[in-house]
């Protein structure tokens, strides 16, 4: 579940060089919209993720289309401002609209754990989470293998001058990203809010996550960034039983220095953007 | 060459925040006596001003202060050399808790505490410089947070030292503190102080070797290596220099706050809003980083008081507005005016489009 917001976020960096600070803010976005659903009609949050999914790929497009668009050639600077900028307006929107309480939604099943041999519990919606993260992952590997959509993606990232050439819309492209990014947010978001609590508060710490999760698993590498999301997830659990405190954190951020020291094309290993990242 | 030409239209030269040539024609404002003129009537106001305010007001000058100082202390790496830097809270979060901690453990008086802090902050960053300026662009920026963050969670780990997510409180009661709280009116001259040194800084590199020498880095590293200039440790020397300002400037805002707490020093929000300053005022120059540090914080300051539920609402459409209209900074924006008489928001708008 933590590797689709990863997912997303690797995919912007890597298609179009942009850290997208305000990813954190669709996640949320997306759990709060799961979370009417669910307070209005009953809708079961898993699978609110759809109808999240769509609104916020939706929104992704539009903003990519009419705002980011505009600044897309500038500096690093630039785009990381602008999303800034969205950030804090999307968040501080949804502590006006929602308060900054946190919520979390309730499902009949979530909680119960499926018990496996040697008292290993897992938590019903945790399982969900997880096989629907590797499924959607799995889906856009395919899409982006097979479908001229996905290459279209794909080939613009690696060059957009040729790209445009071979008739390819870069801007449409963007928008599509964008919005794809945002929507995988979106369904991760209605994930989150059935296997744990949300505030708009968290949206900085969504971020900061698919951030080192994109690095560890490789820049704009997307199965990659699912690894990485994984791996910091293990850790993180793991390593919070073997360690004092939340000193586990600061492990992490050192072996993220660390990988980025020795090996910046990510564990995974394909250097498949890191070739051509930065001049 | 014209401004047509100078914006990297080929997307490939991601990190040219001023793509301008060095040698670019001056307007009168800023040759360098004048401009050094101004500077110091500005620093003879402040100090005036001070017996203008009343003592709310003198709190949020002093903050004012401190962010064109930080804002200053960024432009060093991040617009001048070019270095995309987002620890850079980690180096103001290190000079306080280091000044925190020789106060508190050591008694050691504050004006020993603020340089030893500087000077920790500068040769920690050389010594993370070191294997991380090799790195470029996303990778530095993404590497510099990591150093950040851990930095933040090493501090909140040590709780005998630190005193971990608790906070520690620097003793300013009379007789046991090693140097007593200096007042608002004190720390408004500190600040003061230390953000004139901070842009004095930038205002002397603008104009020396060293500092044309980070620019050159700037547009085009090899290059730069190519002419002679020793890259890494031009790199290193921007670098250190520009933690160890920040470093100070966070050993005086830890002082200032008494109880400093590993959230607030090490806030990731910090680090965003300097570089937001740098780069609505205008990232590569002396005035730049100053008019954004104060745009932005009188802005936010103002803001807070006419709308107290959504001030940060509208700060974030400020700079989204801010950064679509004038992606270049108030700095560029006004000498391009100035040379090409184009006033046109709208062209700045086409220059980076898709």
């Amino acid at each position: 579940m933590f590797g689709l917001i990863a997912v997303g976020f690797s995919l912007v960096w890597g298609v179009m060089h942009i850290v997208n600070l305000s990813h954190g803010a669709f996640v949320l976005l997306g759990a709060y919209l799961a979370w009417q659903l669910n307070v209005y009609f009953g809708l079961d949050p898993f699978l609110g993720m759809l109808p999240a999914g769509l609104a916020l790929f939706a929104l992704g497009y539009g903003l990519q289309r009419g705002l980011i668009n505009l600044v897309v050639n500038a500096p690093i600077f630039i785009t990381l401002l602008l999303t800034f900028g969205l950030e804090l307006l999307l968040v501080n929107g949804l502590i006006l609209v929602f308060t900054a309480d946190y919520r979390a939604i309730p499902t009949s099943y979530a909680a119960h754990s499926l018990i496996l041999p040697g008292d290993v519990r897992v938590p019903f919606g945790r399982l969900l989470a997880a096989v629907l993260a590797i499924g959607v992952t799995a889906l856009l590997g395919y899409v982006f293998k097979r479908t001229r959509t996905g290459l279209a993606i794909l080939a613009t990232g690696m060059d957009r001058g040729a790209a445009r050439l071979m008739g390819i819309s870069a801007r449409h492209v963007y928008a599509l990203t964008y919005g794809l990014a945002a929507g995988l947010a979106g369904a991760a978001g209605a994930a989150v809010g059935a296997v744990s609590t949300f505030s708009p508060a968290d949206a900085g710490r969504f971020t900061l996550f698919s951030f080192v999760a994109a690095v560890l698993g490789g820049l704009g590498n997307t199965s990659g960034a699912l690894l990485g999301g994984l791996l910091l997830g293990l850790v993180e659990a793991w390593g919070g039983q073997l360690l004092p405190g939340t000193l586990i954190n600061a492990v992490a951020f050192g072996v993220l220095v660390v990988v980025l020291a020795v090996r910046p094309q990510g564990l995974a290993g394909k250097a498949f953007y890191a070739s051509r990242v930065e001049v | 060459m014209s401004v047509q030409q100078t914006p990297a239209a080929d997307g490939g030269s991601h990190f040219v925040v001023n793509a301008r040539p060095a040698d670019a024609p001056r307007s009168s404002l800023s040759s360098p006596l004048v401009g050094w003129a101004l500077g110091g009537l500005a620093l003879l106001l402040a100090f005036g001003l001070l017996t203008q305010l009343y003592t709310g007001q003198v709190r949020t000058v002093t903050t004012i202060y401190m962010f064109v100082g930080l804002a200053s202390a960024w432009n060093l790496i991040g617009g001048f050399t070019g270095y995309a830097c987002f620890g850079q809270v980690g180096f103001f979060g290190l000079g306080g808790y280091t000044t925190a901690v020789l106060m508190t453990h050591g008694g050691v008086s504050f004006w020993l505490a603020l340089p030893l802090s500087a000077a920790l902050g500068g040769a920690f960053a050389a010594l993370v410089g070191w294997p991380l300026l090799r790195l470029k662009g996303h990778y530095f920026a993404v590497a510099t947070l990591g150093v950040a963050e851990g930095l933040r969670e090493v501090v909140i780990n040590l709780p005998e030292l630190t005193g971990g997510g608790g906070g520690i409180s620097i003793p300013t009661a009379v007789g046991k503190a090693p140097t007593p709280w200096l007042g608002n009116d004190g720390f408004y001259m500190l600040f003061l102080l230390l953000a004139a040194a901070c842009v004095a800084v930038a205002g002397v590199l603008i104009r020396v070797r060293a500092g044309y020498g980070l620019r050159a880095i700037h547009q085009d590293e090899d290059a730069a290596a190519a002419i002679g200039i020793h890259v890494t440790r031009a790199k290193l020397a921007a670098f250190a220099g520009s933690a160890a300002l920040t470093a100070a400037i966070g050993s005086a805002y830890a002082f200032q706050q008494v109880t400093i707490f590993p959230e607030r020093l090490f806030d990731v929000h910090l680090t965003v809003l300097m570089v937001v300053m740098v780069v609505i005022g205008g990232a590569g120059s002396v005035i730049g980083p100053v008019v954004g540090a104060v745009a932005i914080a009188f802005a936010s300051e103002w803001l807070r008081q006419r709308l107290p539920q959504g001030h940060a609402f509208a700060l974030g459409l400020l700079i989204v507005l801010a950064v679509i209209l004038m992606p270049q900074g108030f700095r560029h924006y006004v000498g391009d005016v100035l040379r090409e008489r184009r006033f046109s928001l709208l062209d700045n708008v086409r220059r980076y489009r898709l």
